[in-house]
């Protein structure tokens, strides 16, 4: 194998550990849709910003910060409109914002099309190290607000009505799901990377018995999903893309199977 | 100095055009048992939900503790919401999550002790000992999921206690229970309310269901106070039977009132 394609796996790794931690918050607040949409604004800002001739870093971040902050504003027993629905209907603003910049392009549209399925085989270094970094603020944050975030998890109703600052704890995590996701999506595409926030987590919260051991199991499968996706497709000659979202999803009906065939007290 | 005492003065709530909650008038005392009742749609969740703060009145004043929850910043609102323990319906939380349940009555220490701060040992007396004291010593490292309906219940008082609460807010504790499990949760809150100097406000569609310490009730109909003191007279009142549209008539049976349907009005 050629060295370069090191530095693949590495970032497949990075992206998908990073991807999976997510999923547990995402999974466990029963918000999967988040993903999607956020990952939808952040290649809205994307394209924009290839229209605009802006660095395309920037759009990005801006739009999936701002989609995910708008979602908010929904407070628990106060707003009348449910967190999935608002999240659906964001969702199809950001679609219609995306076929409409497409159709505005004037060129080749592969650099768009890349957005979607994301291009980790043209990967460099600096991508590596960005998702690095945002995936240890990640990391920091989780340890440093855990209680919070577990209690966020289990009910944002009763957080709330006990004196959890969840409102505040809630809008950071949001922000930084955002940013997390616009970092990743040149490498694993908007499509995949749905894969790896929702297998993964919900792999994890089949087989596992307390919040630490999901933590970690969520964040192996995700690496695992894109480490060995990547080596299916390489040596078999198959789609990237298509492979790790068929490993996420393999290690999920595993555990799934796992745990209606065995365990009772879990 | 009073715990958990509030007290509702011309509260407003609307959705719309339509008023869906209209308190003039509540009081709730430092250690009383105050139970809510009403039929289906009468405003009973959403007084609870007002009474500690999750639903903000539209008008009026609603004081904790002598103080105003309007007058605070979010942030301090939440600040006087930790001595609020709240138990809502099955829906409002995730029963699917692996939770043990050591960690779930865990979380009850959560606002407590603060953001960026860690449980300690005496967290961990604290949580361990509420997990004894109500007989889940040996579910401790199960999963939440895994519990019955009962100890799930029982896991959620556990939890709501180890915040060390001043006001405990439930909102039908024993809805989706058996008839045992509805008795020995029944049983648990009569207990803690006797034995701790806590101030309970429960919404219960059953009468039987409201413990022996319940000695008030307020009757909501429609968003409003029906009637509201002594929980033997209101169940015989004409209001009872008004705001249920029937004939009713109750039993007392060791210490619990049995409401039954005599007839349409």
């Amino acid at each position: 194998m050629d060295s370069f394609f090191y530095l693949v796996i590495l970032a497949g790794a990075v992206a998908g550990a990073g991807t999976g931690l997510l999923g547990v918050y995402i999974i466990g607040m029963r918000m999967p849709f988040i993903g999607i949409c956020i990952s939808h604004s952040a290649m809205v800002g994307s394209i924009y910003s290839i229209l605009l001739g802006v660095n395309p870093v920037y759009g990005p971040v801006v739009f999936s910060a701002a989609c995910s902050m708008s979602l908010g504003a929904i407070r628990p027993g106060k707003s009348r409109l449910d967190a999935n629905v608002a999240l659906a209907i964001l969702f199809n603003l950001m679609l219609g914002l995306t076929f409409l910049g497409i159709g505005l392009m004037r060129g080749s549209r592969s650099e768009v099309l890349g957005l979607l399925w994301g291009s980790l085989l043209f990967v460099d270094r600096s991508n590596v190290v960005i998702i690095t970094i945002f995936a240890l603020i990640f990391v920091c944050f989780a340890g440093l607000f855990n209680k919070e975030l577990k209690s966020l998890m289990f009910s944002r109703t009763i957080a709330s009505a006990t004196g959890v600052h969840e409102a505040f704890v809630y809008c950071i995590f949001l922000a930084l799901c955002g940013a997390i996701l616009a970092v990743n999506l040149p490498l694993v595409g908007g499509l995949l990377i749905f894969s790896l926030i929702t297998c993964p987590a919900a792999a994890a919260y089949q087989i596992c018995t307390g919040h630490r051991s999901v933590v970690l199991a969520a964040t192996a499968f995700g690496t695992a999903s894109a480490v060995v996706g990547f080596l299916v497709s390489y040596y078999l000659d198959l789609p990237t893309g298509a492979c790790i979202v068929i490993v996420s999803t393999l290690i999920f009906a595993v555990c799934a199977s796992y745990r209606a065939l065995g365990r009772k007290h879990n | 100095m009073t715990r958990g005492c509030l007290s509702l003065s011309n509260v407003k709530v609307h959705r719309g055009a339509r008023t869906i909650l209209d308190v003039e008038a509540m009081e709730i005392r430092e250690d009383e048992f105050v139970g809510i009742i009403g039929t289906n749609g009468a405003g009973k969740t959403t007084l609870l939900k007002v009474c500690c703060g999750l639903i903000g009145a539209d008008s009026g004043t609603v004081r904790f503790d002598g103080r105003d929850f309007h007058q605070f910043s979010a942030w301090r609102k939440a600040n006087l919401r930790r001595r609020i323990g709240y138990i809502p319906q099955a829906a409002e939380y995730n029963t699917e999550l692996p939770f043990t349940l050591r960690e779930l009555v865990a979380m009850g220490r959560t606002s407590v002790k603060g953001l960026l701060s860690r449980l300690n040992r005496k967290d961990y007396e604290i949580i361990d000992d509420w997990i004894d004291r109500l007989g889940l010593a040996e579910k401790r490292r199960q999963t939440f999921r895994s519990l019955s309906g009962g100890e799930q219940q029982k896991g959620l008082i556990a939890r709501a206690m180890a915040q060390d609460p001043e006001l405990l807010v439930l909102d039908e504790p024993c809805s989706n229970l058996d008839f045992n499990w509805k008795y020995q949760i029944t049983e648990l809150i009569d207990r803690l309310h006797r034995e701790t100097d806590l101030t309970v406000l429960m919404v219960s569609h059953e009468t039987s269901q409201l413990p022996p310490a319940c000695g008030r009730v307020v009757l909501l109909h429609e968003g409003s106070v029906l009637a509201d003191g002594d929980i033997e007279k209101i169940l015989e009142s004409d209001e009872f039977e008004r705001a249920y549209k029937c004939r009713s008539e109750t039993l007392k049976i060791a210490g619990r009132r049995y409401t039954f349907q005599k007839g349409s009005d």
